[in-house]
């Protein structure tokens, strides 16, 4: 088969079994996109800001497992999609984003909507390409898609010169069938001496946490660590990323840790002896201050990157390969001792976990209050949106304290159905993930719950899902500051509100979505709460927007005390430290 | 802390050096010396060739040779980081 450079490179994007691509067109990319114009197998989806194509690609990645694929112009595409390539790099997310850039006789010479895209995006992403000459475009995609995908997955960026993908000149289409970089081998099986090493400190642990993240969402581990703890029932805490990969509904699960987690998983993480990290990195939400960070406990690291092994925590053992196939093996081993397996030996320490929750842990009952006497607490609508819902839907959210409420008060019993911006602290992330995530699952609930002032930085995202009839709901915690930012400065700027208010200056969202096409619900009294969310809920084939407002004095507790705390010093309410 | 020399072998492509570069900077690393050039005597590196399981041809790879002032914790770290780069075959402290 003869095809030139635009229709090999489309081509070799439905032989990935690429289903979507988010972009938006402009001069570099104009070959590209009259390939996807004479082509059925993929959709392309016309966003209205580039960022917003790399988060819709990153919240459809985020929640089926595929790679994510973005297509953008050269320059100022190239440039707006920067914002969610590092979004997806400090998750971890599969992604390949395909740039275009001026013809190769053009680069270096400031041309029109020329930037040096491979230089500004090399540091937050796993790798990326440059296409040289056209024939290479299978190859350099597979490689691509590869590299995206495999080890610790990463975003990959693709730069094709305006003249490589040129309709007049055909070349054989021959994409490789296999690919091999000879310079990248990530790990895959663990060493099963060192699982031995890990099986020995197992059965020795009295005081044991296992802490689950990202990582083990990426390799697919649920059901190999649901698995490991029918062994062990060993209480078990999630970070950020990692809701969902162990059944919050269980009654082991301690909930999230770290900055705002709960009471119960700071001060286990801090007394325990044994901490068994699957998948994740030790970051500073968790840690609090390294050198204070659970003293008495033996780490034990399963990782398929070794770079995050010791690099903040100095783990006792490491166990480098997938998650799966690591705790695969370690289940294995566990089995053949499992005679050895003493469970009353960690009763004590579930008794005190047990006390610790009841003595601090979250109120998860807070929607019970309807009256009118109260404002609407934020936690509130979390819990009737998990409630409705039934705990079933994809939850997206944005960053600031809706998402911690979010994070805190909707339990995920399954992993990929929490889908947030972890590691950047990405604003503007919510409606765009929503919108990937409803495309690949038409018929599951999708929702964003997100603030007014997330929302507002990618809101023209209305007008794609008007564009594409994606029904999801989006319910903006609306508190009229930005509430994270006003909390610190409460807490540690003695309530100076510098630049964290609007003055009166927000949109009525109610007629703003309303000029998109959408519904909206405004919901500003307690006792309206629970059935304006079950009337949004019941419109099925409509984009709903609810606007509810919410005590803009409440703040996210539990809070670690920073700088110089460790994970057992926290704030669990406005005037109370423990 | 005391200088070490790094030893890269990575493959002769273009924007290859910018992303070990890069990573220093990015890191918070800071490079002391650096010199880099094609390999053409590659029956050096064998011991490559063998835990590697391929065959260098000349000039197929580049050899950078990196000096920084790093403590052991550090240095290991800075080699994990390096060896992760997709373009680098190996990284290891260079013993004199």
């Amino acid at each position: 088969m003869k095809l030139a450079g635009n229709d090999m490179l489309v081509q070799s994007l439905i032989d990935e079994g690429v289903e979507y691509l988010f972009g938006y067109p402009g001069g570099a990319a104009l070959h590209i996109y009259d390939a996807i114009f004479n082509q059925k197998e993929l959709q392309h989806i016309l966003v209205r800001h580039e960022q917003g194509a790399t988060h819709a690609a990153d919240g459809y990645a985020r929640a089926t497992g595929k790679p994510g694929v973005v297509l953008v112009t050269s320059g100022p595409g190239a440039t707006n999609a920067i914002t969610g390539i590092a979004t997806a790099f400090m998750d971890s997310i599969p992604m390949v984003i395909l740039s275009g850039q001026v013809a190769s006789h053009l680069i270096g010479t400031d041309a029109f909507q020329e930037t040096d895209m491979i230089g500004i995006s090399r540091p937050i992403v796993k790798h990326s390409f440059s296409i040289e000459h056209a024939s290479d475009i299978p190859k350099v995609v597979k490689e691509a898609f590869y590299i995206a995908t495999s080890g610790r997955p990463g975003p990959v960026v693709i730069d094709i010169p305006k003249d490589t993908t040129a309709p007049d000149k055909l070349f054989d289409y021959n994409p490789p069938k296999s690919v091999k970089i000879r310079s990248y081998n990530p790990p895959v099986e663990p060493d099963s001496k060192q699982i031995e090493r890990a099986v020995t400190e197992i059965l020795k642990a009295k005081k044991p946490v296992i802490y689950a993240g990202g990582g083990a969402i990426n390799s697919n581990a649920a059901e190999e660590l649901f698995e490991l703890n029918e062994f062990l029932n060993f209480p078990v805490t999630n970070t950020l990323m990692g809701l969902g990969i162990y059944p919050a509904t269980n009654k082991r699960f301690m909930g999230m840790l770290g900055m705002h987690g709960t009471y119960q998983s700071n001060m286990a993480m801090h007394n325990a002896d044994l901490i068994i990290a699957i998948g994740a990195r030790f970051d500073d939400r968790i840690t609090n201050t390294p050198d204070l960070f659970a003293p008495n406990a033996k780490i034990i690291h399963f990782d398929v990157d070794q770079s995050s092994v010791s690099k903040i925590i100095e783990a006792n053992i490491a166990v480098f390969g997938q998650v799966k196939n690591s705790l695969n093996e370690l289940n294995k081993q566990l089995k053949e001792k499992i005679h050895l397996i003493n469970k009353n030996s960690i009763k004590p320490w579930l008794d005190q976990i047990e006390e610790w929750t009841a003595l601090h842990g979250l109120n998860h009952k807070m929607h019970e209050d309807n009256s009118d006497q109260n404002m609407i607490m934020p936690q509130s609508v979390v819990q009737h949106v998990y409630q409705i819902t039934k705990g079933n839907a994809y939850v997206t959210s944005d960053v600031g304290q809706h998402q911690m409420f979010a994070a805190q008060y909707y339990h995920f019993n399954e992993p990929r159905k929490w889908i947030n911006s972890g590691g950047l602290g990405t604003m503007g992330f919510g409606l765009p993930a929503a919108m990937g995530v409803k495309l690949a699952f038409p018929n599951e609930e999708v929702v964003c719950i997100t603030g007014e002032g997330s929302i507002q930085m990618c809101i023209q995202e209305l007008s794609t899902c008007t564009q594409y009839n994606l029904p999801i709901k989006i319910i903006n915690i609306n508190n009229e500051a930005l509430g994270m930012v006003k909390q610190w400065q409460d807490m540690s700027y003695g309530g100076r509100h510098s630049e964290s208010t609007y003055q009166s200056s927000l949109p009525n969202f109610i007629d703003l979505v309303k000029s998109y096409g959408h519904v909206g619900i405004k919901i500003e009294k307690n006792s309206n709460l629970k059935d304006s969310l079950k009337e949004a809920f019941s419109i099925k084939d409509k984009l709903v927007f609810v606007d509810v407002y919410v005590d803009p004095g409440e703040h996210v507790y539990p809070m670690l005390v920073a700088p110089n705390g460790s994970l057992k010093d926290m704030w669990i309410s406005k005037d109370k430290k423990v | 802390m005391m200088q070490r020399k790094i030893l890269v072998i990575l493959e002769n492509k273009p924007g290859a050096l910018a992303r070990v570069v890069g990573l220093f900077h990015q890191r918070g690393y800071n490079i002391e010396s650096l010199h880099v050039d094609p390999v053409k005597d590659v029956e050096n590196y064998k011991d490559i060739e063998k835990s590697l399981d391929l065959q260098l041809q000349e000039n197929e790879v580049s050899r950078l040779l990196i000096a920084t002032t790093v403590s052991d914790n550090l240095l290991r770290q800075i080699l994990r980081q390096i060896n992760k780069l997709i373009d680098v075959l190996m990284a290891k402290e260079e013993i004199q």
